[in-house]
């Protein structure tokens, strides 16, 4: 149902010349897949698809749109839509240029284990889905459907704590184990709507703010910096977990610097609209003073 | 960036030293001193003739603001025990508002060093005028003492 009107939406765009491009979703190899699609002839809309396994967030292909000429519209769920929010706060998407489709999203599923029975019915949720606070689009031009009641979430800050009622050393052991597994494909920033910057310190050779040889401390580092550089602008839409190969915790780091931020500098949720900057690009004059 | 393995020495000369001599084992600590305030107030305490460990090695950076998370990681795997930030007092920065953004930075990052089991008393942030060459002294002695107490920092390493 929503797919029928998502191809109407996008045939009608796309006729009237209003955009030129619509980023959405098609059915994959699989059918536990659906893949991002990018459609700019009208007759090409049937292929764009919506079901329980379009659990890419689109908003990071607006970054390959961004010089395009004339519109792009592009289909965001809750979690896209703060990702747009995010790109266009941070100056490299123009909300002007871009056209939002809003759809309401009742949670995508995980890929089955084996691929015997089409039936998705009998699938978790995504863990992403299962924390996410925001299944309606925060901000959109068109919305499909009717919004989706909000869903009751585990506490978002009980894997943190659990780490944190650790030992040092014990913190320390865990953390070494799981990014002893990484193997810096960057897809975790590949992404990550929040790692939007044209160059990343992680590609630039010539400074070495990274070593290349894959160890335990550089795979460290490149966790702490990635952690740090999204402090205060994680929108908390778990695309670098879900796409983690090796099923590393990312989002327990990314929430962990959230729990503090709210903790020290008040309630901060990313990406929820234009006028919240992100904590770390702002100050108070009365924040705590811990150092002296 | 300057802080490669020159800059810092390798570890094996901190910890091998005990074994080869009887001198007693002393920290290393990298030491982030703004220009306009941190450094003065450690030249102050220089020229005031103030005693303190020779454990910190300055580096002297335009503003407190100018210190990268990844200088202080750096650090920690290129062998330094402990690691310092030091700064214009709030309200005094040179460009009126880069401690502000320090203050909450490192705020953020010492508590995510604790989160990866590194003890928040190996990096510190404090705040030290042009005139205060005492605090420096203070500050110095101090973080060495605590850290002095806490052993060499086998944690992040990337030299053995």
């Amino acid at each position: 149902m929503i797919t029928e009107k998502m191809r109407t939406a996008a045939k009608d765009l796309l006729e009237k010349g209003e955009v030129t491009t619509v980023i959405g979703w098609e059915k994959g190899t699989f059918w536990y897949n659906s893949t991002p699609v990018f459609i700019s002839k009208p007759e090409e809309v049937d292929r764009l698809v919506f079901d329980e396994f379009c659990a890419n967030n689109l908003a990071k292909y607006l970054m390959d749109y961004r010089n395009a000429e004339g519109k792009t519209a592009v289909f965001v769920k809750g979690c896209d839509a703060r990702g747009v929010n995010r790109l266009v706060q941070d100056y490299q998407v123009n909300r002007d240029k871009v056209f939002l489709i809003g759809i309401p999203c009742s949670g995508m599923k995980e890929a089955p284990k084996t691929a015997e029975k089409q039936d998705s019915s009998k699938l978790p949720l995504l863990k992403k889905c299962q924390e996410c606070a925001t299944p309606n689009p925060v901000v959109y031009d068109l919305l499909l459907g009717d919004p989706v009641s909000e869903r009751q979430v585990p506490d978002r800050f009980s894997g943190v704590e659990a780490i944190e009622g650790k030992t040092a050393d014990e913190k320390y052991a865990y953390w070494q184990s799981m990014h002893s597994q990484c193997i810096r494909c960057y897809a975790c920033r590949n992404a990550c709507p929040a790692c939007n910057c044209r160059e990343c310190c992680f590609d630039a050779n010539g400074l070495n703010w990274l070593g290349k040889q894959n160890n335990v401390q550089e795979n460290q580092m490149f966790a702490m910096t990635r952690a740090m550089h999204v402090a205060g602008r994680c929108i908390e839409c778990g695309e670098c977990e879900r796409v983690c190969p090796m099923g590393l915790p990312i989002m327990e780091i990314n929430r962990k610097i959230l729990k503090d931020i709210n903790e020290l500098f008040g309630p901060q949720d990313a990406g929820m609209s234009l006028e919240d900057k992100p904590a770390l690009g702002q100050f108070k004059l009365d924040d705590p003073e811990k150092f002296m | 960036m300057s802080l490669n393995s020159e800059a810092l020495p390798k570890s094996q000369e901190v910890t091998a030293a005990p074994e080869a001599s009887n001198q007693p084992w002393e920290p290393k600590i990298v030491g982030f001193a703004c220009n306009w305030c941190t450094y003065a107030g450690a030249d102050l305490a220089g020229l005031s003739r103030l005693q303190y460990p020779p454990s910190i090695r300055l580096i002297r950076v335009p503003c407190s603001g100018r210190t990268n998370p990844q200088f202080i990681i750096r650090a920690f795997q290129r062998g330094a025990d402990g690691v310092l930030v030091a700064g214009c007092h709030p309200g005094d920065c040179h460009y009126s508002t880069g401690n502000y953004f320090t203050r909450r930075r490192f705020l953020l990052m010492q508590r995510l060093l604790e989160y990866m089991g590194i003890d928040p008393a190996r990096f510190q942030a404090r705040w030290i005028s042009g005139s205060e060459g005492p605090k420096f002294q203070q500050v110095v002695t101090q973080m060495t003492e605590d850290i002095k107490a806490l052993g060499p920092n086998r944690k992040m390493r990337d030299v053995e």
